[in-house]
């Protein structure tokens, strides 16, 4: 008998926080070394579940009833929070309301946030992507974390971090998905600053958590902002009031509110998304996250948190559909953002780095997907988040598992021609390059083909599309080229081992090197498997969100079906970035010294990372810093002297007193008596009426 | 009897009691004789009590005095337990010498009506020691407890 | 009437005077007068209250109220705080037969028991074992002797005051009156059961006062013992542990 989907929905994120628990309890003084068992177990656990529940909300989409927009269920757990006549005023987008009772809904609106998880084919398929990745991420950490002093503590960190994330995604109500917002991103900002004693680990974490505020703080003002303009901030219809992405708005358009406040909306919301998914310009936190051990940045800064932005945009596309504005917004930034990116990623010599900038590339890439605004752009959009994010976590722990056997050592300049001390490694990470590079038919390939042709097919409507069309072509290039300079420059050339590996650096154990199989298996065949066998835009266009018949309406066709000559074209930039890097790295050296002679200023360019962080601490920190000073100097000298000032007071006053304390104790009962002598006199002598 | 004017003379007497304690307390240095004069108003006190009692056929005055009683006993436990500490810290039963109690930079109580000439009233005679000397108990003398 | 205050300060301020001069002030002289200026005040306070209307009550009041007040005046005054210990018998046995006087037996009977007998007996027994040889310079001495003696006695003139003041107010007919008569007193606490009655009150209304009473004791014996066991510890490491 198999659990309802109901059961499932809570199983999932109930068994990591479990897991949590035991381990934070326990962890220390009992499991010690074998904190990772309860949570990979939790995890396992998860990912059956997912899988489970993933097959039925196949079934039970495909055989929807037709009147119903898409497919969805929800589970209410409790209610969490009710003010009763909290808005008071409906604007007329509220006049919608279930089963169209549109006259009889009630003068004022409560405010009423219960906590209700969903299900449907982009959280089912979230899911199940979340789960295994941790999964596999988990028992990598379980070799590569071995020995740490804080095994136990960075176990339950994960078991949290996949109960934070599980949660975002099955939430149904913004406040909720606010607030696994912030959980992902405390996990993110323990899991970066683990290593604490570190200086830079700490700076980094608390880097990403304040670039992150910056997000929070605009996808804040969009919560409110829609809580005024809906009245409500649930998915679904709950209650007898229309949810934002319920069924009743869905059937019908017109019930969305377009013009300024849609527009303000949307571009919150985008803040919100660039803060957590480090888009330009708030991408900077990023590259400083590789801090944090590298299966956190695989897991966290690869796979899965840092496409929560993508996510809740998806979720949000009716919201995105009324305001074309914020649409074009989406595009360019996800292209500047992947420009930026894989400029950037060129020059950098330290491995992690390089992965880092590729993937604010690729997040880049999805939301020049989601811009686009067709169905086949956000399909292919949440396309390439899900490939990306098997062959970003191969790369990670694959670039983890040189770490591993180099001591330690990321830069790429230090050690070089690993492939035959590390054959499984060397295999696996060139899957993972060829999937990033989008070779065929490796998964890569599928999906950036599919955002790429979908924004050739905008450009029919709209020309300007067609410079993304191109530049996205050009970054492309850009990726295949950084890819293979990082995997030649690793794996080959003259072997070279840095003296922190030790004399016999060596393959890592083989619960690292399964989890890197696995993941290199599934990045060869995810892509062609999903998109020929299994049609994944076809299953995840029926989430309510996406069944919206305006994203229908826009395109005619799903992007996937043709394309051959964006398809031939992607190979072709992709095959000659791969010979061009392999012209530069596996020669000797002279080419690449002569190249960045003649391209000086732009080397430098992106050799410091087109000083962003520069800008922003002359922009930003520096005038803040000079505030906080001044503010210091104030509430120091001026508010400290003031308060110091009151506090001699009390001394002076008990100095005139202090004569009193003889130390005599007939003294003390003298003053007594004379008092109460004082007081018994005052009381017959005083004057009554 | 006239019972208003037995109240009277009894509250007087209780009155002078307590009065009389007071001064003792204040200006005797000998803490013994000081806990005297506090026994004494509490004397005082109890007459008040029982003339009260009787002045209003009520046995509440004479049960206060009985626990009155009681209290004293403790108190005169007590105080004699922390005169004896007293004593033993400081080798002498004047109360002044706890004036180094006071608070910082305050001038010491000195006695001024020392006549330099002071003598003893009575020169106790003095016995001559008899008799072996006893072994001081080494181990008793080089002992710490702390170290 | 209006000599009342005039009398009852004046009286005050004998006995200040009487009190300063008998006090122990180093080599001073002058006791005797002041036991002159005391007598005269007590006379003086004597003189203010109204007799209880029979002779013999009124001299049996009056022994026992001098020997109370004048032995706690020796108590207080003598140099040799032995003799003080033996005045403040005295005292106690005077105040003892007051409370005979009025009819309270049992306590009249405890007083004697538990103050002279064991009280007054453990003091003296501290005395004897705390005393230096000879008589200390401090016993010899007072601490503010004048303070001492004014403060005292302005609080027995405040008192003293207050009490003739109501007692023998301007108008008669406020003053206060028993509202008992004697034969109700005989059925109330001078009943001829006293001890009965006595102990039924006791165990009866104050039974959670004699249970806490109780207690205190044993707190009280728990603390001597405590307090005493410190003496015998060695005094050094005490000291430097609170640095």
């Amino acid at each position: 008998m198999t659990p309802g989907i109901p059961t499932l929905l809570i199983l999932i994120p109930a068994l990591p926080l479990t897991a949590t628990i035991v381990t934070a309890v326990f962890g220390r003084s009992a499991l010690k070394q074998n904190s990772h068992r309860p949570v990979v177990l939790a995890l396992l656990g998860s990912f059956v579940a997912s899988l489970m529940m993933l097959a039925q909300v196949r079934q039970e989409s495909e055989a929807k009833p037709s009147q119903m927009v898409g497919w969805e269920t929800s589970v209410d757990l409790w209610n969490w929070a009710e003010v009763p006549n909290a808005l008071n005023t409906p604007p007329a987008a509220h006049s919608a309301s279930v089963q169209g009772i549109e006259h009889g809904l009630p003068a004022a609106l409560p405010f009423r946030i219960d906590l209700t998880l969903r299900a449907d084919a982009l959280t089912s398929i979230m899911l199940a992507m979340v789960t295994f990745i941790s999964l596999l991420v988990a028992i990598y950490a379980s070799g590569y974390m071995h020995g740490d002093r804080g095994y136990w503590r960075f176990f339950s960190y994960i078991g949290l971090f996949v109960f934070s994330m599980t949660m975002l995604v099955s939430a149904s109500n913004f406040v909720l998905l606010y607030v696994f917002w912030e959980a992902v991103g405390l996990c993110s900002y323990l899991l970066i600053g683990f290593w604490y004693e570190k200086p830079e680990a700490a700076a980094a974490g608390k880097k990403a958590f304040l670039v992150n505020r910056i997000g929070d703080f605009g996808f804040a003002l969009a919560l409110f902002l829609m809580w005024t303009t809906y009245g409500t901030l649930n998915f679904h219809d709950a209650h007898g009031i229309a949810g934002i992405l319920g069924q009743t708005r869905l059937a019908d358009p017109e019930l969305y509110v377009g013009g300024g406040v849609a527009t303000a909306i949307c571009l919150l919301l985008m803040l919100g998304a660039c803060g957590k998914s480090a888009q330009f310009p708030l991408h900077i936190w990023l590259p400083d996250a590789m801090e944090g051990p590298t299966p956190v940045s695989a897991l966290i800064h690869a796979a899965t948190m840092v496409t929560a932005g993508v996510y809740m945009v998806t979720r949000c596309t009716p919201l995105f559909m009324v305001s074309p504005d914020a649409q074009h917004v989406v595009a360019l930034v996800g292209f500047v953002t992947a420009a930026i990116g894989g400029v950037i990623a060129m020059t950098q010599t330290d491995l992690k780095r390089v992965l880092a900038y590729s993937t604010i590339s690729q997040l880049g890439y999805m939301f020049l997907g989601l811009g686009v605004a067709t169905l086949g752009g956000i399909t292919s959009g949440m396309f390439h988040l899900f490939t990306h994010a098997f062959f970003k976590a191969l790369l990670f722990l694959g670039a983890g598992s040189v770490m591993h056997a180099m001591g330690g050592v990321v830069d790429m300049r230090r050690f070089g021609g690993l492939r035959r001390l590390m054959p499984t490694t060397h295999w696996t990470f060139l899957f993972g390059c060829l999937a990033l590079a989008g070779v065929i038919p490796f998964a890569g390939f599928w999906s950036k083909d599919a955002i790429i042709a979908a924004v050739q097919e905008r450009a029919h409507d709209e020309p300007e599309f067609l410079y993304l069309y191109w530049g996205a072509l050009v970054v492309a290039f850009l990726t295949s080229v950084y890819t293979f300079r990082a995997f030649f420059m690793t794996f080959y050339g003259s072997e070279r081992v840095p003296y922190e590996a030790g004399p016999n650096a060596h393959e890592s154990p083989t619960s690292m090197t399964v989890p890197l199989t696995i993941l290199a298996a599934c990045a060869l065949v995810v892509g062609a498997y999903f998109e020929r066998t299994e049609g994944f835009a076809e299953f995840i266009k029926l989430t309510p969100s996406l069944a919206y018949e305006v994203v229908n309406s826009k395109n005619v066709e799903i992007v996937s079906q043709s394309h051959t000559l964006v398809g031939a074209i992607s190979t072709l930039v992709a095959l000659t970035g791969m010979g061009l890097a392999a012209f530069l790295y596996l020669g000797d050296e002279s080419q690449v010294a002569l190249l960045t002679r003649l391209l000086m200023p732009l080397y430098l360019l992106s050799h410091g990372k087109l000083f962003f962080d520069q800008i922003y601490n002359v922009l930003f920190v520096w005038p803040l810093w000079t505030l906080a000073q001044a503010s210091y100097w104030i509430d120091r000298v001026l508010i400290d002297g003031l308060v110091d000032l009151v506090g001699r007071i009390p001394p002076k006053l008990a100095a005139l007193l202090r004569p009193l304390q003889t130390g005599m104790v007939q003294f003390y009962a003298l003053a007594m008596v004379w008092g109460v002598v004082i007081l018994i006199f005052t009381l017959l002598t005083w004057p009554t009426h | 009897m006239d019972e208003s004017a037995l109240l009277e003379n009894y509250l007087i007497v209780g009155a002078l009691l307590f009065g009389t304690g007071l001064v003792g307390f204040f200006s005797r240095r000998n803490m013994i004789v000081m806990f005297l004069s506090a026994e004494m108003m509490l004397q005082g006190v109890s007459v008040n009590l029982v003339a009260w009692g009787r002045y209003h056929n009520d046995w509440g005055g004479q049960m206060l005095v009985i626990f009155i009683l009681t209290v004293a006993a403790c108190e005169a436990a007590i105080a004699l337990a922390v005169v004896l500490t007293l004593f033993h810290k400081s080798g002498s039963l004047d109360i002044a010498i706890w004036q180094r109690m006071r608070e910082e930079n305050q001038p010491a109580y000195v006695d001024r009506d020392v006549s330099p000439d002071y003598q003893p009233d009575h020169q106790w005679p003095k016995l001559t020691p008899s008799g072996i000397e006893p072994k001081p108990d080494l181990e008793e003398i080089t002992h710490r407890a702390h170290v | 009437m209006n000599d009342v205050p005039i009398v009852i300060g004046s009286a005050t301020l004998l006995l200040a005077a009487g009190m300063w001069l008998m006090l122990p002030r180093g080599a001073a002289a002058g006791r005797s007068f002041g036991t002159l200026l005391v007598a005269i005040s007590l006379g003086l306070f004597a003189s203010q209250v109204p007799r209880l209307g029979n002779w013999v009550n009124d001299s049996v009041f009056l022994i026992l109220a001098a020997v109370a007040v004048l032995s706690a005046v020796a108590t207080v005054t003598f140099r040799n705080p032995v003799y003080s210990a033996i005045w403040f018998g005295l005292s106690l046995l005077g105040t003892a037969g007051l409370f005979l006087f009025q009819g309270a037996q049992f306590l009249g009977v405890a007083t004697i028991v538990v103050y002279a007998g064991a009280i007054l007996v453990t003091f003296l027994f501290v005395l004897m074992l705390a005393q230096p040889e000879g008589q200390a310079f401090y016993d010899r001495l007072s601490w503010g002797a004048r303070l001492s003696a004014l403060t005292g006695a302005l609080v027995v003139g405040v008192l003293t005051l207050t009490v003739v003041s109501v007692f023998q107010g301007p108008a008669v007919e406020d003053r206060p009156q028993s509202p008992f008569s004697k034969v109700a007193l005989d059925d109330g606490i001078l009943a001829d059961q006293h001890m009965a009655n006595l102990g039924a009150q006791l165990f009866s209304k104050n039974l959670v006062a004699v249970e806490v009473a109780g207690t205190l004791l044993l707190v009280a014996l728990v603390g001597t013992v405590a307090i005493v066991a410190q003496i015998h510890k060695p005094a050094g490491g005490r000291e430097r542990s609170h640095g």
